[in-house]
């Protein structure tokens, strides 16, 4: 959207003109705080900011590793929506889901409010003037007492210089360095990375690759890099016919594997065998055989041959690896020695120009040393910062136990997390929107991340903090010259202040950041030999990260849990997956709790029955299971943890799939928590696809009927767009007089347009960044909280037996207020077999131009603009829900509750959230009927900023929020009347249909075919 | 009963039924003014009523305030057990009118005797009705915007939406049946004025019977008028139920968008209604003991109608089927088979069941003219009816176009508490009713009682013995 | 001044007699029957009921406004819904055939009130509560010196009782 407040220049009168468009539609949320001081907006300074007129900052996003450029939209000084920094090399202005739900981190209603002390066993608020010297207090008896030495500091994982300067304090107090724990992060790969290329993280271009091979990679599930790998993987696809064939090698079908042409469905921990094989066809040294391989990984030798086959054939081709299995390193090895074998290396895998952030890291082996640290009581004073250990190591290695033991534990983190919980004393950090702070985008661009408004509670920036404590003590005093910690990123930013400055406009500088030295500033693979799968159960116990909350750290914010996992589409709930066979050989169907049992532990959950995982192995993913960390994520689920062993992948993180299980059925079930009706479309042709072949030969399937009593549109060019009247047939001239608003001559003149979206299926992953996006953008309420269910028998408010407290209880009935969604339907595969194809189709209002669900409205409350748009009128809803009878693609949604109001049971934005909440953007009350409106605040705001500078609106000048997320690039949004709009073309595209155009709705969204490659096909 | 062991009588035209158990017209007056006696029996069962009205009251109250959240709706099926109780009561609103307006025009001679008691069922019953679209809207309090009010800012109701066809259709409907009740109430009135002793009373009765005297002028308008409401109000019977059909018929809906809703919709709400009636007449000629007004014959032409409507409205369900097939559209097929052997299997056969197979009972003439079976049956029909709604709204609903979004449905405790309440405020108003005015049309029933005279010749050549048969031959079935 | 005489009849062909002996004296008289008798319409012999009348009016107005109604609002304040023309007279039918029925109902009811003088304040005089049970009867209006010649004229034709009224 447009990145500029529009206020430059503004005469008196036209100003109040905005104003007044912009306050028609806002609602307000609470006063305007005192203006941030400080702070470098995008194009133009603060002291230009306007009341009801958004102010855009560009920061950087910190919720992983992967340091994406954000741009922060600030209203009245409070930041409403993340949107993607076009200009930032990393994600080119796409952002995922946990970027866009950064916000409810900062707005989260459990962070801490104050800093805590432990007063008699629990955690009681104080103030920084009595927190900060008792802390440096404690300091001192430490290092009185001469065990300064022995001090840990684990700090959460994040490239840039915050690092060294913590390793400087901790240096200057005669403390050892501290370590960067990250639990998401894969180590293994990294390390082999480094030994192999000489990064940790080389660029990734599959545009380039003719074959690309997925050795258990899930680059698409939102691990390291989420959003560039994403990109780069649908612009490969976006090529179509020249587009890489992706196959996809492991023993469950991730999103990833989804996406794969073809899923070979290999043996856990057979991977090994399979990738000496091919490198073994690709001619490298250390090659395996095809026998050995097929043995190995209960493949047949045919299909490992035809494999192999095309490896070879393809150049150049790409391998990723990405395994969890103990010998996740051997693998990651094998594949880069596939990639130098094939000449791969600065073709598809470019080391030089590798992605920044991924070194430094430490893994849960490091907090297992910790532990046994802590248990010989040799650790006098334990410091965290962001990383939750005591929730994210296996259970087995009890560090919530041994954490125990250590005398005094002081927490910088923000969230009441399980780890924090333990400690005897939390400085609470500001959050990374409201704290300055710099990022390694890739190596030579530094990422620069400011506040972006003042902080909401009474937190510090740990830098501060830090700080103080060293000029607090005068042995330190003279090692710590900086003001503030933003002093220190000025000193050692190349340029220093005023390039600094000038920097912060655009987020980024070009320059190096120092790194910090040791330990493990380079991860490296352990020399022993790697175990193998342990225990003898009949089944195989994959354990994955979730897509959407990784490795737990998404789980306390309402828009994750209430973001179906791309796959089993479940939300608000822990699950087993379980094959088919297995399921009814276990006499198990799906909600039915099964119990896994490893030799290390055992994890209970409902059974989601699913394709795409092998017979002998079952897989849950991580994420829930939260016995703290606030009211969004505590008590909901399981931590898969709890059945894993302290077993390594090589580079000391936890081998995810180490070990055999036995599952039985419990007695228990309960429902699966899912938006999922059917997973099969019926034929009725919703989510379509061509094979690549019939995309050469231009058989694109039938072409679009012609319908009687059709109109002639010939006055609007673009997509078909109705004429009052098409129903009856009897006004297919364009220049009747009953065109009512659709005549170009009419008063509102609005009618030379036509709002329309294309969606490419090709380019489309199914991430579901775009939801995220949307509920950010429209104030959608998420109704998955425990204590937003109906009652059960009447009751009062406080009296939660009364009530239906099943998290995900509204879910359960279908009442998920998602106005965009992504369905994923299965093709094939009825008989079980590997074979079937996912299709991921994103659905939202369509947008009809004769849309059934207008007629039916008693009261005019949703009809039709004369630019296209199917407008919902809220304040004119009186709920009568017909609307949504009529809708063929059920994409209307009814507030049952009053979820916008703050004195009900089920209000969905407990103060500070609503302070996210969308000015532009009506809540809607009980009682009415919402759906997607295209963003038409966005369509407004565009058009009076154009009208205000006197010209009109330029093809691509704005778009809606999802379009604006979508890392793949998959959605575009215009104007199809116009043909300058790239969303005319598109629309003309041969690949390009209509969800039921038989029903002869006329919609405004055009969905292009998804292009497969099957084998042999290219 | 009685009527079994003697030879029954051949069918009569219904025209034909005659009371030979009423000899003049001083008779009627003292029995059914005998009925309005209240009892014990009565002011119980009204407790009950108005017990059950308030339990529905509390959860509406419950609802509007907590939200429509706590009724059983499960997204894709946005409408549910208020909207089938809806189109329940206002199908049972049929039968009143039918019986009053229509039949009267077909000279049909059973319904005098009944038609007082089908038309107040009719009034209460819409009464009933008219509420639920207000229960099940989202924002009650607003439901006038769908009246097309003057207001300065010229917003007016969407004239194209099946809804306000309804508001129009229902609300034209309650007018128009509420009025012919009270008019043709008004001669009755006068008569209960004539033998009111207690002045009180005899006041109240005296302004409602508006001074109506039995004057020749008075009568001669009156039956001038009766004649064009009934002329009036045969068209809107068919009307208002068509109109209903259509908020089914004009969506999309695979279930709903089919030609055939208005008659099959007529015929549905036709047949519930006599239901209806039986489960109402039968108890009230028992203890009233107005056997020999409401006679067996009463009863028996009464269930032809009813097996008539019912083979009318099965023919329609295998219609749709047949449609479905026929139509050769896939998402249709699948639809139909959903409802019958799917995931609503047992709605559909309640159904079938219940309105289909169990009414070919009556073909059995023994069975016609057993008014024990005819009340069970009547609750079968019931019952029957309501799911007919059940499962035209509830599976095709959770049964769309996008299969993403099939669901199900289970109706909460506040939808069942406001479906008992309806009863309760349906028979709360009958109830009231049947005590305080004559559930038998006194000055009708005089029309067919023969008229005493001086001498058995036919002065002027008219025939004074009515269009009756002589009385004098006792037939079966007309005194018990 | 004009006096009346209030008389009752128990059999039906009896007050028929007398009403056609009244008609040929010139009396005028008003006839009460607790039911409504073909031998008695046909023995007074009365004009035509003017109610239809008031039923095709009533109809046709509201079969205007109902149209008017829909249409003039859609076209004050064009709103394109589905496609649909602004002003589609087909559904319109609908609310003008409910307002032809609403309005042409209530004009007939209000033409009976009209043409039989209800509502009456008085009910009393030259009426008997009996004419509401079994009786026939029958009040007839003359001067005083006719009074004598009506009631022998009734009593002849059976007239069970006679009794003045004024």
């Amino acid at each position: 959207m447009s990145q500029s407040t529009g206020s430059a220049g503004v005469k008196r009168r036209e100003f109040l003109k905005v104003l007044g468009a912009a306050s028609a539609v806002t609602t307000t949320i609470g006063c305007s705080q005192e203006k941030v001081e400080k702070l470098i907006p995008y194009l133009v300074s603060p002291d230009q900011t306007v009341p009801g007129v958004s102010t855009y900052y560009s920061t950087t996003c910190r919720e992983c590793a992967t340091a994406c450029g954000v741009v922060a939209e600030v209203r009245d000084g409070r930041a409403i929506k993340l949107e993607g920094n076009p200009e930032h090399p990393v994600n080119h202005g796409a952002l995922c889901a946990r970027g866009q739900a950064a916000l409810q981190g900062l707005y989260n209603p459990d962070r801490y409010r104050s800093p805590m002390v432990r007063e008699g066993g629990k955690l009681v608020a104080t103030t920084w003037e009595k927190a900060i010297p008792l802390l440096s207090q404690k300091i001192g008896e430490v290092r009185s007492t001469g065990r300064a030495g022995n001090v840990a500091f684990i700090d959460q994982h994040a490239s840039g210089s915050f690092g060294a300067f913590l390793d400087q304090w901790l240096g200057a107090f005669g403390f050892p360095a501290h370590h960067q724990y990250d639990s998401s992060a894969d180590l293994a790969v990294r390390a082999a990375n480094s030994a192999a290329y000489g990064v940790a993280m080389p660029g990734i271009d599959m545009a380039a690759a003719t074959l690309v091979i997925s050795l258990g990679a899930d680059f698409l599930d939102g691990r390291d890099a989420g959003v560039p790998m994403q990109l780069t993987f649908a612009d490969a696809r976006a090529k179509l016919q020249h587009a890489p064939r992706f196959i996809y090698i492991g023993p469950r079908r991730s999103l990833t594997g989804l996406n794969a042409d073809e899923w070979i469905a290999c043996k856990p921990g057979s991977e090994d065998a399979i990738a000496r094989a091919l490198l073994g066809a690709v001619g490298g040294t250390g090659g395996g055989t095809i026998a050995e391989a097929a043995a190995a990984s209960g493949v047949t030798a045919a299909t490992l041959q035809r494999l192999a086959d095309e490896l070879k054939a393809a150049r150049p081709s790409l391998v990723l690896s990405g395994v969890s299995t103990p010998n996740a390193g051997v693998v990651a090895t094998i594949a880069a020695n596939i990639n130098k074998a094939a000449g791969n290396v600065g073709v598809t895998v470019k080391p030089g120009e590798p992605m920044g952030g991924y070194d430094g890291a430490v893994g849960a082996a490091q907090m297992g040393e910790i532990a046994k640290a802590a248990n010989a009581g040799s650790i006098p004073l334990l410091f965290v910062r962001g990383a939750n250990p005591a929730y994210d190591t296996p259970k087995s290695m009890q560090f919530s136990a041994a954490m125990a033991k250590v005398p005094y534990k002081v927490s910088f983190s923000c969230y009441p997390d399980e780890t924090t919980e333990l400690c005897d004393l939390v400085l609470p950090s500001d959050h990374a929107l409201e704290s300055w702070g710099d990022a390694e985008a890739k190596p030579g661009v530094i990422s620069l991340q400011q506040p972006v408004m003042d902080r909401i509670f009474d937190t510090r920036a740990t830098g501060d903090v830090l700080l103080q404590l060293a000029q607090g003590d005068p042995a330190t005093v003279a090692r710590f010259p900086w003001k503030s910690y933003r002093d220190f990123l000025v000193s050692r930013f190349p340029g220093g202040s005023a390039t600094f400055t000038q920097a912060l406009a655009s987020g980024m500088a070009n320059g190096a950041i120092a790194q910090r030295s040791a330990p493990g500033a380079r991860p490296a693979l352990s020399a022993e030999t790697p175990a193998t799968i342990a225990g003898d159960g009949e089944y195989f116990l994959v354990v994955y990260p979730h897509a959407v909350l990784s490795t737990g750290a998404g789980a306390n914010k309402p828009w994750l849990q209430e973001l179906p996992d791309p796959v089993a589409k479940i939300l608000w709930q822990s699950w087993v997956e379980l094959h088919p066979t297995t399921a009814s050989k276990l006499g198990v169907s799906a909600g039915d709790h099964v119990t896994v049992k490893t030799s290390t532990g055992s994890i209970t959950a409902p059974a989601f029955v699913y394709l795409g995982i092998r017979q002998d192995t079952v897989a849950v993913a991580l994420g829930q299971g939260h016995t703290a960390y606030g009211r969004y994520a505590k008590d909901i689920g399981i931590n898969a943890l709890d059945a894993l062993g302290a077993t390594w992948n090589g580079a000391g993180g936890v081998s995810l799939t180490q070990a055999r299980a036995t599952v039985t059925r419990g007695g228990d079930r309960s429902d699966l928590v899912t938006t999922e009706g059917s997973a099969r479309q019926h034929g009725r042709g919703i989510a379509q696809a061509m094979s690549v072949a019939d995309l050469v030969a231009g058989r694109f399937g039938e072409e679009a009927h012609h319908f009687p009593g059709d109109a002639d549109h010939s006055f609007l060019p673009g997509l078909r767009s109705p004429v009052a009247g098409d129903a009856q047939g009897d006004l297919v001239d364009s220049t009747a007089k009953d065109q009512g608003m659709y005549n170009p001559k009419h008063w509102s003149g609005m009618a030379k347009r036509r709002w329309a979206m294309t969606i490419d299926l090709a380019r489309c992953t199914g991430c579901s960044a775009c939801v995220t996006a949307c509920y950010a953008e429209n104030n959608i309420p998420t109704v998955g909280a425990r204590w937003q269910g109906r009652a059960l028998r009447p009751g009062s408010a406080s009296d939660d037996s009364a009530w239906d407290t099943r998290p995900g209880a509204n879910i359960l009935k279908g009442r998920e207020m998602s106005w965009l969604r992504i369905e994923r339907y299965f093709e094939g595969g009825e008989d079980g077999s590997t074979d079937f194809e996912a299709r991921f189709v994103p659905m939202m209002c369509q947008h009809c131009g004769n849309a059934p669900c207008e007629p039916v409205c008693p009261v005019y409350a949703t009809y039709h603009s004369p630019d296209g748009l199917n407008v919902q009128v809220y304040n004119r809803c009186v709920g009568t829900r017909y609307c949504s009878n009529g809708c063929p693609y059920k994409v209307r949604y009814f507030n049952w509750h009053g979820y916008g109001e703050p004195e009900r049971r089920q209000y969905a934005f407990p103060e500070p959230l609503h302070l996210q909440l969308n000015p532009d953007v009506t809540v809607r009350g009980k009682g009415v009927m919402e759906k997607c409106s295209f963003c038409v605040q966005r369509i407004r705001e565009a058009e009076n900023l154009a009208k205000l500078e006197g010209r009109e609106l330029k093809p691509d000048e704005f778009t809606t929020a999802c379009a604006q997320a979508c890392p793949s690039r998959a959605i575009v949004f215009g104007d199809a009347a116009d043909e300058n709009w790239s969303v005319a073309k598109l629309a003309l595209d041969a690949r390009a249909y209509h969800v039921f155009e038989e029903l002869s709705t006329y919609t405004a969204v055009v969905y292009l075919k998804r292009v497969n490659h099957p084998g042999g096909a290219n | 009963m009685a009527s079994f062991v003697e030879p029954l009588r051949p069918n009569i035209a219904s025209a034909d039924v005659a009371l030979p158990g009423v000899r003049d017209y001083e008779q009627v007056d003292d029995e059914i003014i005998a009925t309005l006696k209240p009892s014990a029996g009565w002011f119980g069962a009204l407790g009950v009523s108005i017990l059950l009205f308030l339990v529905g009251a509390a959860a509406w109250i419950y609802q509007i305030y907590w939200g429509l959240g706590n009724a059983g709706y499960a997204p894709p099926v946005m409408w549910g057990v208020y909207i089938i109780t809806f189109v329940f009561w206002v199908g049972i609103g049929h039968a009143g009118t039918l019986i009053s307006a229509i039949l009267f025009l077909f000279r049909a001679g059973f319904r005098t005797t009944i038609y007082r008691c089908a038309e107040a069922m009719t009034v209460f019953a819409v009464m009933t009705a008219g509420l639920f679209p207000i229960i099940h809207i989202g924002r009650p309090w607003k439901f006038f915007w769908l009246i097309p009010y003057p207001n300065w800012r010229m917003i007016w109701p969407n004239f194209k939406s099946p809804l306000v066809w309804d508001v129009f259709a229902i609300s034209t409907y309650l007018t128009v049946s509420a009025t012919f009740l009270y008019v043709g109430l008004i001669p009755d009135i006068a008569v209960l004025r004539d033998r009111e002793t207690n002045p009180m009373r005899k006041q109240i009765l005296a302004v409602l019977s508006l001074g109506w005297r039995n004057s020749e002028p008075e009568w001669r308008h009156f039956m001038k008028m009766y004649l064009f409401l009934a002329a009036f109000s045969t068209p809107l019977v068919l009307s208002v139920h068509s109109v209903v059909s259509f908020d089914f018929a004009m969506a999309l809906t695979p279930g709903w968008h089919a030609t055939i809703f208005a008659p099959y919709f007529v015929a549905g709400a036709i047949f519930s209604g006599v239901g209806m009636v039986f489960t109402i007449i039968i108890p009230i000629r028992r203890f009233f003991s107005l056997r020999h007004y409401v006679t067996i014959n009463h009863l028996d032409a009464a269930a032809k109608l009813c097996l008539f409507t019912s083979l009318i409205v099965g023919c329609a369900y295998l219609i749709e089927f047949w449609v479905a097939w026929y139509s050769g559209v896939a998402v249709e097929q699948e639809f139909f088979w959903n409802r019958v052997f799917g995931q609503w299997w047992w709605s559909a056969w309640i159904m079938l069941i219940c309105n289909m197979v169990l009414p070919l009972s009556l073909f059995s003439q023994q069975l016609r003219r057993n008014p024990t079976w005819l009340f069970i049956l009547s609750i079968f029909i019931n019952i029957g009816m309501w799911f007919e709604r059940f499962v035209i709204i509830v599976p095709s609903l959770s049964h769309e176009f996008e299969p993403w979004q099939w669901g199900h449905y289970a109706p909460s405790w506040v939808d069942v508490s406001i479906l008992i309440g309806s009863f309760g405020w349906f028979f709360m108003w009958f109830l009231l009713f049947i005590k305080q005015l004559p559930v038998i049309a006194i000055s009708e029933v005089k029309e067919i009682v023969p008229p005493k005279l001086r001498t058995h010749a036919a002065p002027h050549g008219v025939d004074v013995s009515g269009h009756h048969p002589p009385y004098g031959v006792a037939t079966p079935g007309e005194f018990d | 001044m004009r006096r009346g005489l209030v008389a009752a009849f128990r059999e039906l062909d009896a007050i028929c007699d007398a009403i056609e002996a009244l008609k040929k004296q010139k009396y005028d008289f008003t006839v009460y029957t607790p039911t409504p008798r073909h031998e008695i319409e046909h023995a007074v012999a009365p004009p035509m009921s003017p109610v239809r009348r008031y039923t095709l009016i009533g109809g046709l107005l509201g079969l205007t406004f109902g149209y008017w109604i829909a249409v003039w609002t859609s076209e004050y304040w064009p709103l394109v819904v589905g496609g649909k023309a602004i002003a589609s007279w087909i559904p319109y039918t609908i609310i003008g055939f409910e307002m032809m029925v609403l309005v042409g109902a209530l004009s007939t009811v209000a033409a009976m009130f009209i043409h039989s003088g209800i509502p009456k304040i008085t009910a009393t005089i030259g009426f008997d509560p009996r004419f509401s049970h079994g009786d026939y009867g029958i009040f007839v209006e003359a001067p005083p010196e006719r009074l004598k010649a009506a009631e022998d004229t009734l009593r002849a034709h059976g007239a069970v009782d006679v009794r003045g009224e004024s």
